[in-house]
C-alpha cells in the first residue's frame, strides 16, 4: 500500500501558498517520514524558485483566477481582500497516487509525528471534528456546526483517506456539493456565499452518515488545534512556536502564547509567509 | 404478560391533547404492533376509536378539572393501565421506529424512566435550562413523558407515593426543594424525582448510560443553540415523507419525538401524512 502526504498550492498573487508548501512538505518528511505530492497551478514557480527535491510528484493544475473573494487578515488591525481559490479539493481523490493519502492544507504546520498513526489506522477516512482556538478565551461556537441550527462541523484542513469504494462516493459526493453550492448552503441554513470546503465535508459527512450524527468518519488523532488570522506568528524556532493572540474585546492588542512540538492551522497566512521568508533566508 | 402504551390525554380550553394522542396512535401504528390505550374523560372522534385498543375513564373522578396542566391524574396510570407491562408517554410524542428492542430492555427493569434525553441532533441534550431545580436539589434527572412499568409491587408502592406527593405537592416541595428554584406549580418530573429520592431507589428505576429508551426533546434551549427563539418550530422546518420519514432541520429523526408545543399538530403535515398511510 502506497502512502503519502497531498498539498494543493493555488497562488492568488497575494499569498504564496507554493511557498508554503515547500516549507509544511520539508516538516512532514522530517515529522512524518513519507513523500509528498503536490498539486499546483505554478508548476513553473514551484520548480523556478524552489526546486523539485521537496515532492514526489508534481501535478499541475489549470490556473483559474476564479472569483472567491475573501479578507486575509493580518491581525486583527491589517486585511486585504483577495480571491479564495479552494476548490475542486474534492479532486484529491482522482488526483492522488498513493493508496492511502493525508490532504493538508498549506497553513498546517506539522511539528510533530502524531498523524503518522493514521497509516496505521483500522479507519479509512478520517478529519478533525474536536478543534482547540490556543487563545482558550475566544468563542468556538461556529466551528462546532456550520451554522446554529445545522450540522457538525468537520474540519477540511487535514483528510486521512484510503482508495474505497465508499471514499469515492464520499470525494464525488463532496464535488456535487461544490457544484451545487448555492442549493446546499441553503438548504444547511449558511447565509455566507462563501464556498468553503469545511462546510462541504461536513455537509458530505452529514448525507454519508445518512442525515444523522453517525461514524462514518473517525476523528484523526488529538485535536486540531488553530489560531485565527486576528492572532500573528511572531517565531517558529524548529517546533516552537510563538504567536501573538489577540486579547478578547481589545481590539489590537494581543498576549504572546508560546507553544512546543504542537501541530497547529494558523490562518494568518500573511504571517505565517513572513516566518518561512525567515526561514528560508536562515537555510 | 400483556404490554401496551397508555396515554392521558385531557383537553383544556386551549389544546386538543386527545388529537395529540391520535397522532401519537397513529405513529405506534406506523411503525409497531403495540397496543396503546388511551385514558380520558374527553371524546374520542369516531375516526380515530380504532386506533385504539382501550379508551379508558380517568379512575377516581378527575382530579384535574379546574387545571391546566392537568398533572394531577398522571398518578392514576398505573391503576388505569390494563396491562402487564406498560409504557405511559406524554401525548405530544411521535414514535418514529419500531421498539420491539426497548420492550425487551424494558424487561429487565420493574420501573424505568428516561434519564437522558437528545436533542434533534442526536445528541445528549442539555436540558439544565429547565432543570435548576433538578440541579439545585440533586434530585434524580428523571422523565416521566416517557417511562415503563410492570404491575408489581415496587410499581404499586412507586405510585402510591407518587399520588401523596402530587396531592400534597406544596408541604414536599417545601420538605424537599429548596426555595430559590422551587417551582410554583406541581410538576409530575418533580414529584417522580422525589419519590425516588424518597424511596432512595434511582438505580433501580433509571439507567444513567443507556442511550435508548429516550426521545429526542424538542424544547428550545435544548438544542446546544447560540441564538435560541421560544419556539423551535421558527427557527427549522419540519418535513414529512409520504412515506412518514420525518426530518428536524438536516436531521432524520428516529425513535420517540417530544414536539413540545401544540401548535405542531397543525403546523406540520404530520396529521395528514399518517392518516394517509393507515387509511384513517
Amino acid at each position: 500500500m502506497s502512502k503519502g502526504v497531498f498539498l494543493i498550492a493555488k497562488n492568488n498573487g497575494f499569498i504564496d501558498y507554493v511557498k508554503q508548501a515547500v516549507f509544511l512538505a520539508r516538516r512532514i518528511k522530517r515529522h512524518l517520514g513519507v513523500p509528498v505530492t503536490i498539486a499546483t497551478d505554478s508548476k513553473d514557480y514551484l520548480i523556478d524558485t524552489f526546486g523539485t527535491q521537496d515532492f514526489d510528484k508534481i501535478i499541475p493544475l489549470d490556473y483559474a483566477d476564479n472569483i472567491n473573494p475573501r479578507y486575509f487578515f493580518d491581525g486583527s488591525l491589517s486585511k486585504k481582500s483577495a480571491s479564495f481559490k479552494n476548490s475542486n479539493r474534492a479532486n484529491v481523490y482522482d488526483l492522488s497516487p498513493y493508496d492511502e493519502t493525508l490532504l493538508m492544507d498549506t497553513d498546517y504546520i506539522v511539528s510533530n509525528d502524531l498523524l503518522k498513526s493514521c497509516f496505521e489506522s483500522n479507519s479509512d477516512l478520517m478529519l478533525y471534528k474536536k478543534s482547540d482556538d490556543i487563545a482558550k478565551v475566544r468563542d468556538e461556537d461556529e466551528f462546532k456546526n456550520i451554522s446554529n441550527t445545522s450540522v457538525e462541523f468537520y474540519w477540511a484542513t487535514v483528510v486521512f483517506f484510503r482508495k474505497t469504494a465508499t471514499n469515492k462516493i464520499f470525494f464525488d459526493l463532496i464535488k456535487h456539493i461544490e457544484e451545487e453550492w448555492n442549493h446546499y448552503r441553503r438548504v444547511y441554513q449558511i447565509t455566507s456565499n462563501l464556498f468553503r470546503n469545511d462546510f462541504a465535508f461536513s455537509i458530505a459527512i452529514h448525507i454519508m452518515n445518512g442525515f444523522q450524527t453517525g461514524d462514518v468518519v473517525q476523528q484523526l488523532p488529538g485535536k486540531m488545534m488553530y489560531t485565527i488570522d486576528k492572532d500573528v506568528l511572531w517565531e517558529l524556532i524548529d517546533d516552537d512556536m510563538m504567536f501573538l493572540v489577540e486579547k478578547k474585546d481589545y481590539l489590537g492588542e494581543y498576549t504572546a502564547i508560546k507553544t512546543s512540538n504542537q501541530s497547529i492551522h494558523v490562518m494568518n497566512k500573511i504571517s505565517l509567509n513572513r516566518i518561512i521568508d525567515e526561514e528560508f533566508a536562515r537555510d | 404478560m400483556t404490554k401496551g402504551i397508555i396515554v392521558l390525554a385531557q383537553n383544556n380550553k386551549t389544546d386538543n391533547y386527545v388529537e395529540q394522542a391520535c397522532l401519537l396512535a397513529m405513529s405506534v401504528k406506523l411503525h409497531n404492533d403495540t397496543n396503546i390505550s388511551v385514558v380520558t374523560n374527553d371524546i374520542v372522534p369516531n375516526e380515530y376509536v380504532n386506533l385504539f385498543d382501550q379508551i379508558i375513564p380517568i379512575p377516581f373522578t378527575d382530579s384535574a378539572k379546574t387545571s391546566e396542566w392537568k398533572v394531577e391524574n398522571r398518578w392514576k396510570l398505573y391503576h388505569a393501565s390494563p396491562y402487564d407491562e406498560t409504557i405511559v408517554m406524554d401525548t405530544d410524542m411521535l414514535v418514529l421506529q419500531n421498539i420491539d428492542t426497548w420492550w425487551k430492555f424494558l424487561s429487565n427493569y420493574e420501573m424505568f424512566f428516561t434519564s437522558n434525553v437528545l436533542n434533534y441532533r442526536g445528541q445528549y441534550a442539555d436540558t439544565s435550562y429547565y432543570r435548576k431545580t433538578f440541579i439545585d436539589n440533586k434530585l434524580p434527572n428523571l422523565f416521566s413523558g416517557l417511562h415503563y412499568f410492570k404491575k408489581c409491587e415496587f410499581a404499586q408502592n412507586f405510585y402510591t407515593w407518587l399520588d401523596l406527593v402530587v396531592n400534597n405537592w406544596e408541604t414536599f416541595y417545601e420538605q424537599h426543594l429548596d426555595g430559590a428554584s422551587r417551582p410554583k406549580h406541581v410538576s409530575i418530573d418533580v414529584c417522580a424525582a422525589i419519590v425516588t429520592k424518597i424511596l432512595d431507589c434511582e438505580s433501580s428505576v433509571t439507567n444513567k448510560i443507556a442511550k435508548f429508551p429516550s426521545f429526542t426533546h424538542m424544547k428550545s434551549y435544548c438544542q446546544s443553540w447560540t441564538d435560541v427563539q421560544s419556539s423551535w418550530q421558527n427557527q427549522i422546518g419540519v418535513y414529512i415523507s409520504k412515506e412518514g420519514a420525518l426530518k428536524i432541520g438536516n436531521y432524520a429523526q428516529t425513535g420517540i419525538l417530544h414536539y413540545t408545543e401544540n401548535d405542531f399538530v397543525q403546523n406540520s403535515p404530520a396529521l395528514e401524512r399518517y392518516r394517509n398511510l393507515l387509511d384513517v
